[in-house]
């Protein structure tokens, strides 16, 4: 019997469902453990998190299900429509929305609510899988490029304009699923040098930042010394590199913090990388202890000691004081990898990140034994997103990475992180049972 | 090829920096966990942005029996103004007047100018803690706080306020029974406030707060508060009215005599309820202050202690009051020591006489020559009444008697004559005062206390039960000797100038010399006292009066000093029982003529009385719990009462009445009630017997 002719059932990729089924079981628990009191009467409690999330993973299935039972052309043929439906209400986020710690990113109907940059994701994950699908795109031209950005480039406008930073920066994990697709690795490597300076200059001091930058473009000419030689234009790229380094960490920042950026501005960013401001760009006249207070960064210093506390096994499930007491703030949403590292350690935060490079290897091996070119772009754009979240989330909570409030896939309390993920999760798999058939 | 390998190598790219990503995560997880977890766990909560806020638990009240508040949480303000929030100038300068004004009138110490230039200086820099006013009464607070501008709430108009709790003997009762409620303070913890601590104190609360980010206010976790469980309110067995006499009469014969200090005691006997407890120190500056607790200190009681040799001799049936001893003229020798009577020239006489006059020599020799060949027997005696151990009574830090036995160190002896007059050992008055109070309770002895009961909101949850520390400590036939004894004393006896003609009182005058820290035998300091209770045939009341008189003082007998103090004390007991006679009973004997002062009293109390004073009984009638008025006709000198309402121009005594009597009793006679409380009447604030100015409000303090 063919593959095409199993039934749907036997088609679906098992490992998939079984790892996104665990991680969700393990959300769940850790969201339980928060909220736990060894004085509740009942499990079941419909004002807690615990149960809400249960809920919210029952509607889960139930769209996995529906989305299952779909043609798999359906996704491709309707994914621009659905890009403009997810603009439009975007769009009416901005005006219409909830107001929620400062941004207007919730949309709220009766008492149902829900962020609509979570799930526009998705729809602009299927708009970019199609366009880059469609015959006539040319990924090498320079148009093609630019419309896949224009694509990806909306969203996250409408999403700046609803404060909501963090959401919006999601949007750029695209690019690792359009550099597969054939997207210089030039440009890889200018973002990376870009994140890099900007990450080094804030948190390294003024002159080592300027030893290290000479260093590397003395360590770049002797490593391409041949080219250099015979190419004056090597020599002007490399030397203009270093002037253009150099004068943004040497001139450009210090200028900004100290003439343009107001005193919380620059207090917010140290804040965010889980660094005291330095001295001269500190001009309070704090001393003390409320200095101390102001320049520590509470979260990431909270979510540390929670971490920290579970030492090698952890202190055990529900014995998280940490993450019990809600020392750590969002302790259920943003930073729920405390509530594991907490109560199971470092060997349960180690198995958690296995689960998940497990989950990203098998769709990145799902994309690629894909014959048409729609699933596996969407796949691809799957995996960047849930690495994008897993790595900047979990990078946060251990203060690796700024805190910029995204959620950590399946794991993280919330209705709408948790459909929007499944949702892409299940799309993945319907198309995956098809992947025989021609998707255009 | 070149786009296959090129995708693969793109591909692979991605599989790397995945798992680059997922190792740099585990490896900074397990150096957080391994490294860093170590200075983690150290950190305290106070440098991370999370703290437990004390939620503080309402101290209880301390209330007399009579249901008077003696100690109480008051609030107390603090009050400073940011000038950093009040930042709208035309408001400030528009209010700024009114504002000096109104704080200079309120304080009064700084005129409205000086107000005017300090505000006007606070506000130009902005000062952010500008001092109003500290330990301000809520009334002030309350004034403050509706002033222009600062009315306009914290945000806007300034005004900061940090509220403590002042534990205060509410006035006019400031100090009363000091001795007994004690203090309250972080430094000196004493008296009931110390002992009922845990029921007092109540739970604090707690509660989490959390900074959500870098410069937040401090806010309160939802569902982290601990509810502070209050103190209960504890109510102890002193009664206002009696420890006030107490205190009055201990004063007022201290300031006559110079004494240096005094304890009063009044215990009930049939439960040892400490009814009253005044303790009185001279002080520095000459005046007197509830300074110690010297009721349960223990000296050397002196002669009141011949009540325990009386009582192990009859105990043990070697003697009867009615036998002879012989006092050899007041001085015999004991191993070449005289024992000597403060009154010399006493020669045989009955063992009673012998008490009543309180002959040392007689004691002594009745205790050598019966237990002088087994003082041990003696000393069980003592042991069997307690006396090796404390009182027991409810307050902390009580003093260890010190008794001496044969088998110390200090025996001598001359040990046991002199201790069978109440020297070389110690004992507190308190002490004294318990075996007395058994003895009026027919052998029975209590343990005294303070505490009657616990209330939680007004409820009752605890009541305290009198404790019975021996059933029977007088043998057969015992008793009523030792009456007869203590009844001699009185009637002829050391203490007959204090024998009232309305009731009868047993006791025991003591006066021994004191020797105590920094004072010598030589030093002349005396201690006089005075032990009994009243009425001698159904004790009531038992009543402790010990005083130290300053060196050579001239008045130190027991009768003289310590005497008046009972008597004093007695007659306000007898007389409240006889429905609230305020003045001296000695006013009494005036009914012969032909008028009293107007009194008003229910028709039982007065009959009581009259009874007391064995005058002319009353007709009786149904006049039992009816205001009566007393008059004396002036020719058949028949004491007559009639109903009070006769009297319209005075005020009645409508306390112990129910308040629907009571209102229509005043209200009739042309006074305006005001009603305080709940229960029946507990006091008026016109005192019965006043004459009545018509509309003048009267206001009832109900129970």
């Amino acid at each position: 019997m063919s593959f095409v002719k199993k039934p749907l059932f036997l088609r679906i990729d098992g490992i998939i469902i079984l790892l996104y089924v665990m991680l969700v079981t393990i959300g769940l628990l850790a969201v339980y453990s928060v909220e736990y009191r060894s004085t509740d009467p009942t499990f079941f409690m419909m004002n807690k998190s615990y149960m809400k999330q249960l809920i919210w993973f029952g509607y889960a299935l139930i769209i996995g299900m529906l989305i299952l039972m779909t043609d798999s052309k359906f996704f491709s043929s309707f994914a621009f429509l659905f890009y403009t439906a997810g603009l439009f209400i975007l769009l009416i986020t901005i005006f219409a929305g909830v107001q929620v710690k400062g941004s207007r990113s919730w949309l709220g109907i009766g008492s149902f609510r829900f962020q609509p940059a979570e799930v526009c994701k998705l729809f602009t994950a299927l708009a970019l899988s199609k366009y880059l699908s469609m015959p006539e795109t040319n990924f090498k031209k320079l148009r093609s490029r630019l419309i896949a950005f224009v694509i990806i480039q909306l969203p996250v406008i409408f999403i700046l304009a609803q404060k909501e930073t963090g959401l919006a920066l999601v949007y750029y994990c695209f690019i690792l699923a359009m550099y597969r697709e054939g997207l210089p690795n030039t440009i890889l490597v200018i973002v990376f040098a870009t994140v890099l300076l900007v990450l080094g200059t804030l948190l390294i001091e003024k002159t080592t930042i300027f030893f290290i930058l000479t260093g590397l473009a003395f360590l770049i000419g002797i490593i391409i010394r041949d080219t250099l030689s015979k190419k004056i234009s090597s020599w002007v790229v490399l030397v203009g590199c270093w002037l253009i380094c150099i004068g943004f960490s040497q001139f450009a920042v210090p200028f900004a913090f100290k003439h343009v950026l107001q005193k919380h501005h620059i207090q917010r960013i140290y804040s965010m990388i889980g660094k005291e401001v330095p001295n001269e760009y500190d001009n309070t006249t704090a001393t003390g202890d409320d200095k101390k207070e102001n320049s520590s960064d509470y979260n990431v210093l909270q979510s540390k000691i929670a971490i920290g506390s579970g030492g090698f096994y952890g202190k055990g499930y529900l014995n998280g004081t940490s993450t019990k007491n809600q020392f750590v703030p969002e302790q259920s949403t943003d930073f729920i990898f405390c509530a594991i590292g907490e109560q199971f350690g470092f060997v349960g935060s180690f198995i958690l990140v296995l689960l998940y490079i497990s989950l990203l290897m098998r769709i990145v091996f799902v994309a690629e034994r894909q014959r048409s070119s729609f699933s596996r772009i969407f796949a691809y754009c799957v995996a960047s997103i849930l690495f994008f979240h897993f790595a900047v989330n979990i990078s946060m909570t251990i203060g690796l990475a700024p805190v910029i409030g995204i959620t950590l896939p399946f794991l993280s309390y919330g209705g709408s992180s948790l459909v929007s993920f499944s949702i892409l999760i299940f799309i993945l798999i319907r198309l995956d049972a098809d992947r025989q058939v021609l998707i255009r | 090829m070149d786009v296959r390998k090129n995708i693969r190598l793109r591909v692979y790219i991605a599989f790397t920096g995945i798992c680059l990503f997922g190792l740099a995560i585990i490896v900074k997880a397990a150096m957080i966990q391994t490294f860093e977890g170590k200075k983690l766990r150290t950190i305290p909560t106070s440098e991370s942005h999370i703290r437990f806020d004390t939620l503080i638990a309402e101290r209880g009240s301390i209330y007399s029996e009579d249901g008077v508040l003696l100690s109480t949480s008051i609030p107390v303000f603090d009050v400073y103004l940011d000038f950093s929030v009040i930042r709208d100038t035309a408001l400030f300068n528009h209010n700024l007047d009114s504002l000096s004004d109104c704080l200079s009138s309120i304080f009064t110490d700084k005129s409205s100018d000086q107000y005017k230039k300090e505000l006007i200086q606070a506000y130009n820099d902005e000062e952010d803690r500008y001092h109003v006013g500290k330990k301000l009464q809520f009334n002030q607070y309350d004034l403050l706080r509706n002033l222009p501008i600062f009315r306009k709430g914290k945000g806007f108009g300034g005004i900061i306020e940090t509220s403590k709790s002042k534990r205060s003997l509410p006035s006019p009762y400031d100090k009363i029974g000091f001795c007994a409620v004690g203090s309250f303070r972080d430094s000196n913890k004493t008296g009931l406030e110390s002992q009922y601590d845990k029921y007092l104190s109540g739970i604090n609360g707690r509660r989490l707060s959390q900074k959500q980010n870098l410069n937040s206010q401090w806010r309160a976790l939802e569902g982290t508060e601990i509810e502070p469980q209050n103190g209960k309110d504890i109510v102890t067995t002193i009664d206002l009215n009696l420890q006030n006499v107490a205190e009055d009469s201990l004063m007022s014969v201290m300031k006559k005599f110079d004494c240096i200090r005094g304890t009063c005691i009044v215990m009930e006997v049939k439960t040892g309820k400490i009814k009253a407890l005044a303790n009185l120190g001279l002080q520095k500056d000459g005046s007197y202050l509830e300074d110690y607790n010297y009721a349960l200190y223990p000296t050397e009681p002196g002669s009141t202690f011949k009540l325990v040799t009386l009582l192990s001799l009859l105990n043990d049936r070697k003697i009867n009051v009615n036998d002879t001893v012989d006092a050899e003229g007041g001085v015999i020798f004991f191993k070449g020591q005289a024992m000597k009577d403060s009154h010399l020239g006493l020669h045989k006489m009955p063992i009673w006489k012998a008490f009543a006059e309180s002959s040392n020599a007689a004691f002594a020799k009745l205790a050598n020559n019966n237990y002088g060949d087994k003082p041990r027997k003696f000393i069980d005696h003592m042991v069997k009444l307690g006396l090796n151990n404390t009182s027991g009574i409810d307050l902390p830090k009580e003093l260890k008697p010190k008794l001496i036995t044969p088998d110390s160190s200090g025996w001598n002896p001359t040990s046991l004559p002199w201790m069978a007059t109440g020297y070389v050992m110690k004992i507190s008055p308190m002490q004294t005062c318990m075996i007395y109070n058994a003895i009026a309770n027919k052998g029975k002895m209590m343990k005294p206390y303070l505490l009657s009961s616990v209330k939680e909101y007004g409820r009752v949850i605890k009541t305290v039960e009198p404790t019975v520390l021996a059933e029977n400590i007088t043998e057969s036939g015992a008793y009523d000797q030792i009456m007869k004894c203590l009844k001699a004393v009185v009637t002829n006896g050391t203490a007959h100038d204090i024998q009232s003609p309305y009731y009868t009182i047993a006791g025991k005058t003591g006066t021994a010399k004191v020797a105590d820290k920094g004072i010598t035998y030589n030093d002349k300091v005396y201690q006089g006292s005075f032990v009994g209770f009243i009425p001698a045939e159904e004790p009531k009341y038992t009543i402790c009066v010990v005083l130290r008189t300053k060196p050579n003082s001239k008045n130190y007998y027991g009768s003289l000093i310590a005497a008046p103090v009972f008597r004093k004390v007695a007659d306000k007991i007898f007389s409240l029982n006889m429905g609230g006679w305020d003045d001296p009973l000695d006013s009494l004997s005036k009914i012969k003529s032909n008028t009293i002062p107007a009194k008003l009293a229910t028709g039982r109390a007065y009959e009581i009385l009259l009874n007391g004073i064995q005058k002319h009984k009353a007709p009786t009638g149904d006049y039992m719990d009816v205001l009566m008025h007393l008059t004396t006709d002036s020719i058949s000198k028949h004491i007559a009462m009639q109903p009070a309402k006769l009297y319209k121009n005075l005020v009645p005594d409508v306390s112990g009445m129910g308040l629907k009597d009571a209102v229509y009793m005043l209200e009739s006679g042309g006074l305006r009630v005001q009603v305080v409380g709940k229960g029946k009447v507990q006091s008026q604030s016109i005192p019965p017997g006043a004459k009545i100015i018509k509309g003048q409000n009267i206001i009832l303090q109900l129970s």
